[in-house]
């Protein structure tokens, strides 16, 4: 029946680039050769034109192997001249942007199956407005004005009724009294309006505080960015955020199933003597069958639930364990749609179906969970250790107890992350830092899983499927064979365990096995170093045009600033002057600390200042013998290391600090490496205190690293940097092996976000000792004799 | 007349014996009938020390008396040995500095001007000027530091030249001024054997190129011990470099030698035997085990490197370098001997704070190897006090600890070298070179405190007579990451060690621990 009605039929099908409209295609292909024609609307993308979308976006598609191995590719692409076209249409303008040709060809089309839609449950509220509700009200104008009889096939969502209890008819929603092209004007007028509002000065004053924190010393540029980056992330969250709490309040479970159910309003409203058919699927899951077993594109809404559940992400879900949980498999609904598209109703008609397995085959969240669970215990996933992860118990409490606890453990976490990016940076403090971030990530992961799915867990209602069922009471016995529709006649068990899990887990691209090399050997010999940056190093030998620049303090040295002054003062202040001093240096401590937080060049400034009225020669002299007694003490021995590796291989070497120039030259010099330093002014071989030039600090360095390289035609790409803080991060950014050498919490973050290498470097064991100069020493005491 | 060295045996009767760990001390009950050797108690000094060298320099041994040579417009040089020498350093007045004193007295007053002073260093690191202030007192410092008084560069070309070479083609290179000068006189300070005679001015005077003819693995190995110079090819070698050294330089060689009185009044008790500790000594100890037992190793370093000891003089003779280094011998001999009777088993000795390599710095786990397994095992005449395959239990804690300043290359040796390889053989052969001519390590042994690149090697070597000797090597308390990486085995106990120890031995080994320091030289029939 299906096909002899479809046979010579010309099809236009929307959203051919989707999943389920690419299932549809390779449905009508492969069984109902007879058809006429099939019409593919496809929209020209910024980046292809709409007939590359085709070969490229639904072609090359997984689901038509099935078919190129029946045919061969020869046949394959003879089937495809023949039988498809390419109509580009544009959903997002009225009268669809369609050539006179191209309305031609869309009212020569006997029938319309319209499946383009944002799927996703999070998506802001305008673009789901745009795609869903105007895209379905234009294409179906465009159909009634011009007169077409073409039956229109609009898939809808079973969700379209909302948070609803008991079983659920197929008939139009209930109407909380919305108006639609109300709501569209609204929802998709929400972008300017949020943008607006992102722009007022407490948003972005708020913004730029948090930018501040996360990224302050690296510099104004970097900040910029990072406030840039946070406004446009902050805007789509308000968007999905407002799209989310106006389709709750309006009774739905989310701004998808809200857009969807304003536009079965509107095609209904529209479609004039157009013949209309609604199908509403539920949840479409990876095929049963066909093209192939477990056919899925993308994830959807189980998928991250079950990852989740098998990496114990959630160790415990709220939701009502006998609720059903209406899954369906896409072949099912491939072939209600053109059964359903084979059933045209009367002109000026309209008709609605659900696809739903509630009715006929009921799984309830508990079987569900059960099943889940028995899958995973005898094909576990693998943590990075290799070691299977055990799925969790769920007890299904209620919701608000499962997400109070997380939210609290999520604050426990934001405070320690707060203390701990405060305390000063070592080992011990990056190591907890790292920890925390992956709980946090877990966490948030888990809170977002209840926020877009926990409610579809909690609906509690079967969807009548009177209609679908009379067009299957129809189907001849073939028919029924060749277009299975009828959800009664699976098994969830064979499907989630032959089909559905092992596909959501090879999409995962999850370890189910533990790999060979993760395996424990029990062998206790050291690890063989494997030193990527040594090898990137010799891939270089011999360039002069490559340069690693080194930051010093904290890099190279374990050490800072203040330390040098302190040593260097108290090595020429007699031992009773020693206690004022440290009173001194004391009360400058916490202000020193804030403001080396905020900005590294600030803090400099005003450091510096303390060295105001020393004579500069004294300090040259101290500068040369804290070489011995403070520098080469805490010089980190794998970072000499590096740079004579660098030297070795030919490369410049530079050391690039925002050090003095009487602390950081005798190093330069007996490293034999080019130094750029602070300078401070002279008057009268006296220190003023005040800087030569800008220090360079932050955004600073990297114009005098460009400037290097220009003067010294050194090629940034192929260079190095070591660095150990973020007021580093445009040095590091401008180079092609950045290396984070025991970083600060805050570049520790980045540099594991762009995949940075980090280094840690230990300093020379039992040498750790307070910069201060031997009072019993005989040289310095002869001093004041 | 001190009481001479002694071996006794451990009976039920013989309280827990002392042995040196690191900064700090451990009480061992050892098994009954082991053999503990203590040293001599330190011999009388020489009353007036000041008149006795004075005495020296007008009689020299085969030589006119110092003022015949000295002349007014002639060159003198005075070098003199490093601060390697004694251990641990000697309390004010360093017998050196008395000597200095002394023979630049003697310069002003024959109207010399051009006078020099530099310490012999060879590869050891520069001195600081408190460290050269100590050596050579306060009135020679001020009067000729910086400029007339420095550390000798052995990595400075222009400071160097070539005198010659042996007739076994070992090159012999000399400091520049010291070559140019009418005279150089010679300071040095013997406080064990191995020290002295030619090889003080040929080493310490000299550079890589010329070390490196007898510090190797072959030469280290043929010298049984070089703590006695007539059977150590390492003096052999020395000896033709120094001939050499005096056909061409006019040298006037002046040798000290101390007492064994190693360590001061506070640790009094460390110089006796355990039976004869005072209620004062036993309490004493008490003391500083705890106080040892839980301070911090940069506090306890601080307390123990600060510790001077209160040597004795017991000769001064100056003339001939051959004459003079034969009856400083004597000296030392009549302090350290101590025969012992045959060979052990198992020998036990506890590796103290101090080696020559680590004076004012930290004893890695490089310099525990060189200090334990060089210096103190190869403390013999004769043969070693263990037999050959037998095992050698050191205790000291090894922990994993490097002073940046003083031993860059050592860190990298460690790192780098002996997580490769432990043989002597192979890491002479396939690293010393290039250790020995980085540009790094010059840097830091010319403008720093460094010791020279190749430094970690020689200590190494010195161990070599000894791992190719023994059948296996057993640290006591040491950490295990480190005492596994200088390729030994690890025990907690001595108990233990000794329970390894009977797997390469036997069962009822034979054992015998060296109560040192005090230093003493075993000689073994």
């Amino acid at each position: 029946m299906i096909s002899e009605r479809l046979a010579g039929k010309t099809l236009l099908v929307t959203g051919s680039t989707g999943f389920l409209g690419k299932s549809i295609v390779e449905k009508l292909l492969r069984s109902v050769p007879e058809v006429g024609r099939v019409t593919l609307a496809i929209r020209s993308s910024p980046r292809r034109p709409a007939a590359d979308r085709l070969d490229k976006e639904v072609l090359s598609s997984p689901a038509f192997r099935r078919l190129k191995e029946e045919l061969g590719e020869e046949g394959f692409r003879k089937l495809v001249a023949e039988k498809l076209t390419v109509l580009e249409i544009d959903l997002g303008r009225d009268g669809l942007g369609l050539s006179e040709a191209g309305r031609k060809e869309l009212l020569g089309c006997d029938i319309v199956i319209h499946s383009a839609a944002a799927v996703e449950f999070d998506n802001p509220a305008d673009l789901s407005a745009q795609t869903n509700l105007l895209g379905a009200s234009r294409l179906v104008r465009t159909l009634s004005e011009a007169g077409s009889k073409a039956h229109l096939v609009h898939i809808s969502t079973a969700y379209v009724g909302g948070m609803l209890r008991g079983r659920v008819q197929e008939e139009l929603p209930l109407d909380p009294g919305l108006n639609w092209r109300h709501e569209a004007e609204i929802l998709s007028g929400l972008r300017p309006v949020v943008e607006e509002e992102s722009r007022t000065p407490e948003v972005l004053s708020r913004l730029q505080r948090q930018a501040r924190s996360r990224m302050g010393p690296a510099g104004t540029p970097s900040m910029a960015r990072t406030v840039e980056r946070l406004r446009e992330k902050w805007v789509k969250d308000r968007l999905v955020e407002r799209g989310r709490v106006h389709a709750r309040a309006m009774g739905f479970t989310d701004i998808y199933s809200f857009t969807k159910a304003m536009a079965e309003r509107a095609v209904v409203e529209l479609h004039g003597q157009v013949p209309l058919s609604i199908l509403r699927p539920s949840i479409i899951e990876s095929s049963l069958a066909e093209p192939f077993p477990g056919w899925l594109e993308g994830f959807r809404m189980a998928e991250p639930i079950i990852l989740a559940f098998a990496r114990r992400v959630l160790p415990d879900f709220a939701g009502l364990p006998d609720t059903v949980l209406d899954l369906i498999p896409a072949d099912l609904v491939v072939n209600s749609v053109l059964a359903v598209a084979a059933s045209p109703p009367g002109p000026g008609e309209h008709r609605i179906y659900h696809a739903a397995t509630g009715n006929r085959n009921p799984l309830r969240l508990r079987a569900m969970v059960d099943l889940c669970r028995e899958y995973f215990e005898i094909h576990p996933l693998r943590d990075r250790y290799g070691q299977a992860i055990g799925p969790p118990e769920w007890t299904f409490p209620p919701q608000n107890e499962v997400e109070g606890r997380a939210k609290a453990m999520k604050a426990a976490i934001d405070v320690a992350q707060w203390i701990v990016e405060r305390l000063p940076a070592g080992a011990d403090m990056a190591r907890i830092s790292d920890d925390l971030n992956e709980s946090r990530i877990r966490l948030d992961r888990a809170l977002e899983i209840f926020e877009l799915y926990g409610i579809y867990t909690n609906v509690d209602c079967v969807y009548e499927m009177k209609h679908l069922m009379d067009i299957w009471e129809t189907l001849p016995a073939a028919e029924r064979e060749v277009f299975p529709f009828d959800p009664a006649t699976f098994d969830w068990r064979h499907y989630l365990h032959q089909v559905h899990l092992p596909t959501v887990i090879r999409m995962s691209r999850a370890d189910t096995v533990a790999r060979r090399g993760k395996q424990p050997t029990g062998s206790t010999a050291p690890a063989p170093d494997k030193d990527l940056t040594l090898q990137q190093i010799k891939r270089r030998e011999g360039r002069s045009d490559v340069v690693a620049v080194f930051d010093v303090d904290g890099t190279l040295i374990e050490t800072n600033v203040i330390e040098y002054f302190v040593w260097m003062r108290l090595k020429a202040k007699p031992l009773a002057e020693w206690p004022a001093f440290f009173a001194d240096i004391a009360r400058g401590a916490p202000r020193w600390l804030t403001l080396e937080r905020r900005s590294r060049a600030e803090f400099i400034r005003n450091f510096y200042r303390q060295y105001g009225g020393l004579d500069y020669e004294d300090m040259k002299r101290l500068g040369r013998e804290a070489l011995h007694e403070v520098t080469l003490k805490r010089l980190y021995p794998e970072g000499v290391r590096r740079i004579r590796a660098h030297k070795d291989a030919g490369h410049r070497v530079l050391l690039l600090t925002g050090a003095l120039d009487v602390v950081v030259e005798p190093l330069a010099e007996m490293l034999g490496v080019e130094l750029d330093c602070a300078h401070l002014l002279v008057r009268d071989g006296i220190l003023t205190g005040d800087l030569a030039e800008p220090p360079p600090a932050g955004e600073a360095r990297s114009t005098l690293l460009d400037g290097y390289a220009a003067a010294n035609g050194i090629q940034l790409a192929e260079s190095f940097a070591y660095a150990d803080s973020l007021s580093d991060l445009p040095m590091l950014e401008m180079v092609g092996v950045p290396v984070a050498v025991n970083p600060d919490a805050r570049l520790s973050t980045v540099a594991g976000q762009r995949g940075w290498r980090i280094e840690r470097w230990p300093m020379a064991p039992g040498n750790w000792r307070l910069p201060i100069p031997d009072p019993r020493s005989p040289e310095y005491r002869s001093q004041f004799a | 007349m001190a009481r001479p060295g002694a071996v006794i045996e451990v009976d039920r009767n013989t309280p827990p014996t002392l042995f040196h760990y690191g900064e700090g001390f451990r009480l061992e009950r050892l098994p009954l009938g082991s053999r503990i050797v203590y040293p001599p108690d330190p011999i009388d000094p020489i009353g007036h020390p000041e008149r006795a060298i004075r005495r020296a320099l007008s009689n020299p041994l085969e030589d006119d008396p110092l003022k015949e040579l000295l002349r007014p417009g002639m060159k003198l040089t005075i070098a003199f040995d490093d601060l390697s020498l004694p251990l641990p350093p000697m309390a004010a007045p360093d017998v050196r500095g008395l000597v200095i004193e002394e023979v630049v007295d003697a310069a002003a007053r024959a109207g010399v001007e051009d006078v020099e002073l530099i310490a012999a260093i060879s590869l050891h690191r520069k001195m600081t000027a408190d460290e050269i202030r100590h050596i050579v007192g306060d009135r020679v410092f001020t009067t000729f530091w910086p400029d007339r008084l420095y550390n000798h560069d052995a990595e400075d070309p222009s400071q160097n030249v070539l005198i010659g070479r042996t007739n076994q083609g070992e090159e012999v290179w000399l400091n520049r001024r010291a070559s140019e000068s009418d005279l150089v006189v010679y300071v040095n300070l013997t406080l064990v054997p191995m020290d002295g005679g030619h090889k003080s001015l040929a080493t310490g005077l000299g550079c890589y190129r010329s070390v490196k003819a007898h510090h190797t693995v072959d030469t280290l190995l043929q010298s049984r011990s070089y703590m006695h110079p007539p059977d150590s090819a390492l003096h052999a070698s020395c000896v033709r470099q120094g001939e050499l050294i005096e056909d061409a330089v006019r040298v006037f060689h002046i040798e000290t030698s101390v007492n064994n009185h190693s360590f001061p009044a506070v640790a009094n008790f460390l110089q006796k035997r355990e039976t004869d500790w005072t209620t004062g000594d036993q309490a004493a100890f008490f003391a500083l085990k705890q106080v040892t037992d839980l301070a911090p190793p940069d506090v306890k370093r601080a307390a123990f490197h600060s510790m001077l000891a209160p040597y004795g003089m017991t000769g001064v003779n100056a003339g001939q370098v051959d004459k003079v280094h034969d009856k400083t011998l004597e000296n030392v001999r009549r302090q350290m001997m101590v025969p012992v009777e045959g060979q052990t088993d198992i020998v036990t000795l506890g590796v103290p704070y101090l080696g020559p390599y680590n004076v004012n710095s930290i004893m890695n786990p490089v310099l525990v190897v060189c200090t334990g397994l060089g210096y103190l095992f190869n403390l013999y005449k004769n043969k070693p006090v263990v037999r050959e395959g037998g095992v050698v239990i050191i205790e000291h804690p090894c922990r994993y600890e490097f002073n940046a300043v003083h031993h860059p290359s050592y860190v990298d040796f460690y790192d780098e070298v002996l997580a490769d390889t432990t043989d002597p053989h192979e890491i002479e052969s396939r690293y010393e070179k290039r250790f020995a001519e980085d540009a790094w390590y010059r840097q830091m042994y010319q403008q720093s405190h460094a010791y020279h690149g190749v430094h970690p090697f020689y200590a190494w070597y010195w161990a070599a007579f000894t791992l190719q000797h023994c059948g296996d090597v057993i640290v006591v308390g040491g950490d295990r990451a480190t005492v596994h990486r200088l390729g030994f085995k690890s025990a907690t106990t001595l108990e233990d060690a000794l329970e390894m120890a009977e797997q390469t031995v036997g069962r009822w080994p034979s054992i015998t621990h060296l109560r040192t320091p005090p230093l003493m030289l075993c000689e073994v029939d």
